[in-house]
């Protein structure tokens, strides 16, 4: 009650400094759940390709490339002791200019022949509109968009789609994955060796046979087989193929979404630092008005403890309350931006209880900390001369 | 307490010899504000210090309230050289004390009033007294009630809910005055408690510790430089120069 009171002797002054710990907890929130979001997003992904299943490249290197690779190395990859089945597939960006549009997952034309996978992805697709791709498609232009795609597109079933100048007919439209599917065109195999061989320098071309062509392989292991032994395998039979295992793309994504996070909650942090000093600020001029009252509560037997713990429990209040307020305020702007972005599959931010609980804890915390330097100093003034002070 | 049958000479409540205070005002300028005092306080005593201003009167209060420490020994520079202090209360050594053990008896056994009532003043009149029960060791609703009682033997129990500003000075003064009784100490140290009072009000205040004196036993020290305030008194202790005169 009585630190209640001492809040409100200042309004103005505590007010400015609950609001300076609230800006930074905001910020801290905000950020904290863009960063939740992300690393939400990177598990989804890797549970994509938790199939256990290599994905294989041609031209070595530890990142994906699009290089051009004959179909025929498929077989000799399915001969390889653990492997179980191998899928042939081309995917290719689905224009020149939009890679690095999007965050993170760029728009792709994948092809392969619907069903080869012989039922072992594990990622299961469903149609929100329309169908999926089947074998029968073959030699045919349909297309299965992904959610954000044909939003961005503003297509539905039945209609076409230009895709590297050929028309397509959408005939499904898949639900939300929330990872790269998302942002696919699918197409059957022989369309997209057709479209994929468009891109190629004519040079390259010459050597090609678009029916022979493929840019990768999908190679899932017998079961019980380690991907990582499949992978090595792989590379011993052919030194031009690249492999990228269930576990890379873990650490990769995971590498890249751990800085990224890094960021965002520095930034959140340094404005949460900055608003504790201001707690500081605010702590030190008030224990300098409260001189003699500090002297008066001295002298009639209040203890050094005693002074230090009032001192930090009223600005371990100033800090909680400012976390509580930025709280509230961060959980209203991410449930409104996530409520304006839902209709569009947009969800930029997760507010876990962990991050709420955290973010109060912490500027409860600063708080106290911030007040203890104030705190020390008033508990060592000598009582007559703050009984004196005017 | 005492086995002994035969009534003893009442044992001093408070007893200092060689109290010396030299306070450093700059680098090279100290101030000897106790040069060397002998006191002895009885037990149920009402004492006056009185003095002109800078006579030492509010420094040796401070010392016997145990708000400073004499000086240990002749100090450095200009001080002159004299034998070791000694301050018993309640036939404790109290030279030795830690401050946080000056601050329990501070708390426990003694009662302080000051010349500008120093009331907390987001703190209602219950509250203000309530605190000294706090820091006292006492909570909840037995400090409560002893707060009301106290507040009740200064007549002010109708205004318990009041702030300070909602007080006139002598109100305040006797608040203070309730805080300073509502742990029953053994002493009750004053510095000029009517000093900011005009004659009317002054009369009240001295009337209502002159009654507590003798109703409850407890010793008084009040520091004064009002001539009235020391007729009041049962004896004077009169300072001048930094000593006993």
């Amino acid at each position: 009650m009585q630190m209640l009171r001492n809040l409100t002797r200042r309004r103005l002054r505590t007010g400015l400094t609950i609001l300076g710990i609230t800006i930074g907890i905001w910020a801290l929130v905000v950020f904290g759940s863009m960063a939740n979001r992300i690393t939400d997003m990177v598990s989804k992904g890797s549970a994509y390709y938790d199939s256990g299943a290599v994905s294989v490249w041609g031209g070595g290197g530890s990142m994906p490339k699009s290089n051009p690779v004959d179909i025929s190395i498929g077989d000799k990859l399915a001969a390889l002791e653990g492997v179980d089945v191998v899928v042939p597939g081309v995917s290719l960006n689905i224009s020149d200019d939009a890679a690095g549009m999007s965050m993170g997952l760029p728009p792709m034309i994948t092809g392969e022949v619907a069903g080869s996978d012989k039922g072992r992805m594990t990622m299961v697709l469903r149609a929100a509109m329309g169908r999926l791709l089947t074998a029968a498609d073959e030699g045919s232009n349909v297309t299965v968009l992904g959610s954000d795609l044909a939003r961005q597109h503003d297509k539905r079933t039945g209609d076409t789609i230009a895709l590297r100048g050929e028309e397509f007919r959408v005939v499904g439209i898949l639900e939300p994955t929330l990872t790269q599917p998302d942002n696919s065109a699918m197409v059957p195999l022989a369309a997209a060796q057709r479209l994929y061989m468009s891109t190629l320098p004519s040079l390259v071309k010459a050597n090609l046979t678009a029916s022979k062509v493929a840019t990768g392989f999908t190679v899932y292991p017998t079961p019980g087989t380690v991907p990582e032994t499949i992978a090595a395998e792989i590379r011993a039979t052919d030194a031009e193929l690249g492999t990228m295992t269930p576990g890379d793309f873990t650490r990769l994504a995971g590498s890249y979404a751990d800085m990224l996070n890094a960021v965002l909650v520095g930034i959140g942090l340094i404005s949460v630092v900055v608003g504790g000093l201001s707690v500081v600020n605010t702590m030190a001029m008030s224990i300098a008005e409260r001189t003699r009252e500090i002297g008066i509560k001295r002298a009639i037997g209040a203890s050094r403890v005693r002074i230090v713990r009032e001192v930090v429990a009223e600005s371990a209040l100033i800090g909680c309350i400012g976390g509580v307020i930025g709280l509230v305020l961060g959980a209203a702007i991410v449930t409104v931006a996530n409520e304006a972005g839902r209709s569009s599959g947009t969800i930029l931010f997760e507010l876990t209880a962990g991050t709420a609980m955290t973010a109060v804890a912490f500027s409860t915390v600063l708080g106290a900390i911030a007040g203890f330097v104030p705190a020390l100093h008033a508990a060592r003034l000598d009582p007559v001369a703050a009984l004196r002070y005017e | 307490m005492n086995a002994v049958e035969t009534p003893l000479p009442p044992r001093p409540l408070l007893e200092g010899r060689n109290l010396r205070k030299t306070y450093r005002l700059s680098r090279s300028n100290t101030l000897q504000a106790l040069r060397g005092v002998e006191v002895r306080i009885e037990t149920g005593e009402m004492v006056a210090i009185m003095g002109p201003s800078g006579s030492g009167k509010s420094t040796l209060m401070h010392i016997l309230g145990l708000l400073h420490a004499p000086d240990l020994d002749s100090g450095r520079g200009l001080s002159c050289h004299g034998p070791h202090p000694e301050l018993t209360f309640a036939g404790r050594d109290m030279v030795a004390l830690g401050e946080s053990e000056r601050t329990r008896i501070r708390a426990r056994e003694m009662g302080f009033v000051f010349q500008d009532f120093n009331l907390v003043s987001t703190l209602t009149a219950l509250e203000n007294v309530m605190l000294a029960c706090d820091y006292a060791g006492t909570g909840g609703a037995k400090a409560r009630a002893a707060a009301l009682e106290a507040l009740s033997l200064v007549g002010l129990f109708e205004r318990a809910g009041h702030r300070p500003a909602e007080l006139s000075g002598g109100e305040q003064q006797r608040v203070a005055i309730a805080r300073a009784l509502v742990n029953r100490p053994s002493l009750v140290l004053a510095d000029e408690p009517t000093g900011n009072l005009d004659s009317a009000r002054s009369e009240e205040i001295l009337a209502l510790l002159r009654r507590l004196n003798i109703e409850h036993g407890q010793t008084f020290v009040l520091v004064t430089h009002d001539p009235e305030v020391g007729e009041a008194c049962d004896r004077v202790i009169r300072m001048r120069d930094g000593q006993v005169r």
